[in-house]
């Protein structure tokens, strides 16, 4: 249903009240009737002097004044109006006669809103009055949000102006309009003018230029304009005012702009701080990794376009760790900061260089991205954005070295910290950031192997001496003091007696609590030499662990200790092994050297006279992964060897390929012709432990029995499954064969 | 302005009186002032011309006063005044005598004034008499 009737009354809101002042009671009576029938809310006065005694008492939203009344006309009247505080928007409109021009400019003058010539077409007047209202109502909407914008303005430190372009009549710069609030920004009154010349005089001289040059370019384009212009006010101040502005445009040109200003100052040197933060090493001051990364990736950019050579130094401290162990990091810190003053005088140091700033540098702006960085810790870069060739940047290299020769004065004390230096080339060395950082670095640690103190430029042949390796090295070689190597131990099994018979020992690597396996070290050890001190240990704690064994469960046995071939060539290894039992009172034959097939064949001449020694001593010599070398079969008549082992490839097949089987019963019969013992390692099942001793070995090791356990657990898997005689594998064989168990004595 | 005499509540029946005022008032304003109370409730017709014939005969009075001073200022206030009120009744050969007058006045053209002025006060009291027969000044 239809609740809205055409005929329901006016709401009170929606009817505006006028103050009709006329001083014919008739016009006033029927100009009174025809508004209230149209809607008006009606107060009639009969004079001038009585509407302005009224006007605070009715709050009309209008006033319709007759121009020509006596005593007090209605310009008169509207004037005195007027002049009322809070009457300066009310509307107000002025009857007139039709032949009366003078009085329509005369009211004017006096205020008026608008004028109507008296007749009696009422809706006329109703019609010219619904629309001053509502004229006057958005008109004080319009002054409000004026004044609201112009506080908000005051607030954000903005103000807007108007530019119009230069012309004949606005002069050769144009002319320029600031808001009271714009003026206010400038540090000027709200009368003022300033000229856009005046202005541009606030900007200092060093960039006016470019920000003519930029204005200029932006005009000429009617592009938008937005820019931070650092400028100094009449008073003195330094601010940074941020100016956005658009072209205004007439019957399609540009014909000026509009826009604001704003005091950003604080607000940059907030963000510059952050960007120093974000970009600047806090020790040193020296850009940090990001900023380094930005500057390099530029400065390639320029060298790719231009076609020139820059080059990468990765300069790392000499020992700086002992700095910091010995003296403190407080030392360490006031190291660094002098070693960062040092380097920084050796490039054209450039401290600040920002996005904009590379662009207005020109052709040659590549050359300020040069500076000396800080990667992190102990480790500093310089980019040399430009350079001839090696030699320069060798030349620069020096200068760094050089620089850092004098001591340094941290704590008290005088250090000497010198560094390492590798160069990288763009582009011979690499073409990107990520190939140049690496093989700088692969150059900075071929410079620290060769002796440290001196710069390397990298070439391929350097490579895969990588950080990581070299990391790895320099732990590994703090593993022994730092007790970090352990021996594992797998068992050699008598399949008959189901007895152990002896074990080998296998070195792992606990690195943090990570066990690093054998294959992930032990050939780092054997390049770097690492591996004597290694081997070393572990006879000695092989000798030691000998030694528990045998107070804890009788083990009469010998643990067997792999050892390369370049420990044979060493003169004093019969007397380090001889050493080692003799210091935990094991007999010689607790230990039992494992050599591989090729590394005795590759060194046969240099080992031979160190494993006669041995033998004489008593220790008794294996060959490991026998069977995949090529052996002289003539060696092994010749040399003191003891036993051989089958290599874990034949075993493996064993079942399955008759090949392996070929194979293993010849070593077996190679062994037992030649008076050797034999043992088969690798064992995984039952099948391949049956073969294996209905082929005549009878000595194994394997997952089948024990993986390599760490000797406590060696021990209690002895205690809980060899003794009770509770594994699958016990009795396998016996029954087999119907031969009851016996202790198996050596051959 | 209020002291005169207001019409007889009693009016007499409303056929004659509104032949009397078409005798002198155009139909077309009758109709326009009728529309402004179409249903007659308040009576706004009779009131308005009350007024008008009562500012009338006091401005008819003020006019001669006016001549006899030769007092232009004053001759210019009632030409005005009764200008726009006869107009707005319909009294519409009044209204363009006042009109002719007041321009005549305020452009210091005096030639053929005084018979414009007979023939204002003329027809002046010829609507006070069509409109209010029992009118004092008849």
């Amino acid at each position: 249903m239809n609740t809205d009737s055409p005929l329901a009354a006016t709401p009170a809101e929606d009817r505006p009240r006028v103050l009709l002042v006329d001083d014919d009671e008739v016009n006033l009576m029927l100009t009174s009737a025809a508004l209230r029938e149209r809607g008006f809310e009606v107060a009639e006065v009969s004079s001038g002097a009585e509407a302005l005694g009224r006007l605070d008492d009715v709050a009309p939203d209008m006033v319709v004044l007759d121009a020509l009344m006596p005593d007090m006309d209605g310009f008169a009247t509207c004037q005195a109006l007027r002049a009322r505080p809070g009457y300066g928007l009310l509307p107000v409109l002025m009857l007139t006669g039709l032949d009366d021009d003078a009085s329509i400019d005369r009211a004017y003058r006096a205020g008026a809103t608008d004028f109507f010539v008296k007749s009696t077409q009422w809706s006329l007047l109703a019609g010219r009055l619904r629309y001053m209202l509502r004229a006057s109502r958005t008109r004080i909407e319009l002054e409000r949000s004026k004044f609201k914008l112009a506080r908000a303005q005051d607030l954000a430190r903005m103000g807007s102006f108007d530019w119009k372009r230069a012309s004949a009549t606005e002069g050769r710069l144009g002319s320029l309009w600031l808001s009271p609030e714009a003026l206010r920004v400038l540090g000027r009154g709200a009368g003022d003018r300033i000229e856009l010349r005046a202005l541009l005089r606030m900007v200092g001289p060093a960039h006016r230029r470019g920000l003519i040059r930029m204005l200029t370019e932006v005009v000429a384009h009617n592009a938008v304009l937005a820019t931070d212009v650092a400028v100094t006010l009449f008073d003195g101040r330094p601010r940074i005012i941020h100016v956005e502005a658009e072209a205004e445009f007439e019957h399609g040109h540009g014909v000026g702009y509009t826009g604001v200003f704003q005091d950003v100052t604080d607000r940059r040197v907030a963000e510059d701080r952050i960007r120093h933060l974000a970009n600047f090493d806090a020790l040193t001051g020296l850009p940090n990794r990001r900023q380094l990364i930005w500057r390099t990736e530029r400065a390639l950019e320029q060298a790719r376009r231009l076609n020139h050579n820059a080059a990468l130094l990765l300069i790392d401290l000499d020992r700086f760790k002992n700095v910091n162990d010995t003296l403190g990091h407080a030392a360490g810190d006031e190291l660094l900061m002098e070693v960062a003053r040092r380097l920084r005088s050796c490039v054209r140091h450039s401290e600040q260089v920002m996005e904009g700033a590379l662009e207005a540098a020109g052709a040659r702006s590549h050359r300020t991205l040069e500076a000396v960085g800080r990667l992190g810790g102990d480790e500093f870069v310089a980019l040399l954005p430009e350079v001839g060739d090696e030699t320069d940047a060798q030349r620069v290299a020096q200068r760094i070295l050089d620089a850092l020769r004098e001591p340094i004065l941290v704590a008290g004390q005088e250090c000497f910290c010198t560094a390492s230096v590798g160069i990288a080339m763009f582009p011979r060395d690499g073409l990107n950031l990520v190939d140049l950082m690496r093989n700088s670095d692969v150059a900075m640690y071929a410079a620290k192997s060769a002796g440290r103190n001196a710069a390397t430029a990298y070439s391929p042949h350097l490579g895969g001496r990588g950080r990581d390796k070299i990391e790895l090295e320099s732990h590994l070689h703090k593993a022994i003091e730092r007790n970090e190597l352990v021996l594992y131990y797998q068992p050699k099994i008598d399949v008959r007696s189901a007895k152990m018979v002896g074990a080998e020992a296998l070195m792992r690597w606990n690195r943090n609590g990570v066990l690093v396996p054998p294959g992930d070290f032990i050939p780092l050890a054997e390049e770097t030499g690492l591996i004597v001190p290694l081997s070393e240990w572990a006879v000695k704690e092989a000798a030691r662990q000998a030694r528990i064994w045998q107070q804890n469960f009788g083990f009469a046995d010998s643990i067997a200790v792999n050892l390369p071939s370049r420990l044979f060539e060493r003169s004093d290894l019969v007397e380090n092994i001889h050493q080692s039992v003799s210091a935990y009172g094991v007999p010689h034959k607790a230990i039992l050297l494992e050599i591989t097939e090729n590394n005795l064949m590759k060194d046969l001449h240099n080992v031979s006279l160190s494993l006669h020694r041995l033998n004489e001593i008593g220790v008794e010599i294996s060959i490991d992964d026998f069977g995949t070398g090529y052996s002289s079969l003539a060696y092994l008549t010749t040399l003191p060897i003891s036993e051989l082992k089958i290599d874990r490839s034949f075993v493996r097949d064993l079942g399955i390929t008759p090949q392996s089987s070929a194979v293993v019963s010849a070593i077996i019969a190679l062994a037992r012709s030649l008076g050797l013992r034999v043992i088969a390692e690798g064992v995984e099942n039952l099948r391949q432990m049956e073969v294996l001793h209905r082929l005549g070995c009878g000595v194994m090791q394997g997952f089948l029995f024990s993986k390599p356990l760490p000797p406590d657990d060696l021990e209690a898997w002895l205690r809980q499954t060899v003794l009770p005689r509770k594994a699958p594998w016990i009795g396998a064989v016996t029954d087999a064969e119907g031969v009851a168990p016996r202790i198996v004595g050596r051959t | 302005m209020q002291s005169a005499a207001v019409p007889p509540p009693n009016a007499p029946d409303a056929d004659s009186e509104a032949a009397a005022w078409a005798t002198v008032l155009d139909q077309d304003a009758l109709n326009r002032l009728r529309e402004l109370d179409p249903d007659g409730k308040s009576g706004l017709l009779r009131r308005v011309l009350a007024t008008y014939v009562q500012s009338l005969g006091r401005l008819l009075d003020q006019l001669a006063v006016a001549r006899a001073a030769s007092d232009l200022q004053g001759l210019r206030h009632v030409a005005h005044t009764l200008k726009s009120s006869s107009a707005s009744v319909g009294a519409l050969q009044l209204s363009a005598l006042c009109a002719d007058i007041e321009r005549r006045v305020r452009e210091g053209t005096g030639e053929g004034l005084d018979s414009r002025l007979d023939a204002m006060a003329l027809e002046g009291r010829r609507i006070l008499d069509a409109l209010h027969p029992t009118s004092p000044a008849a």
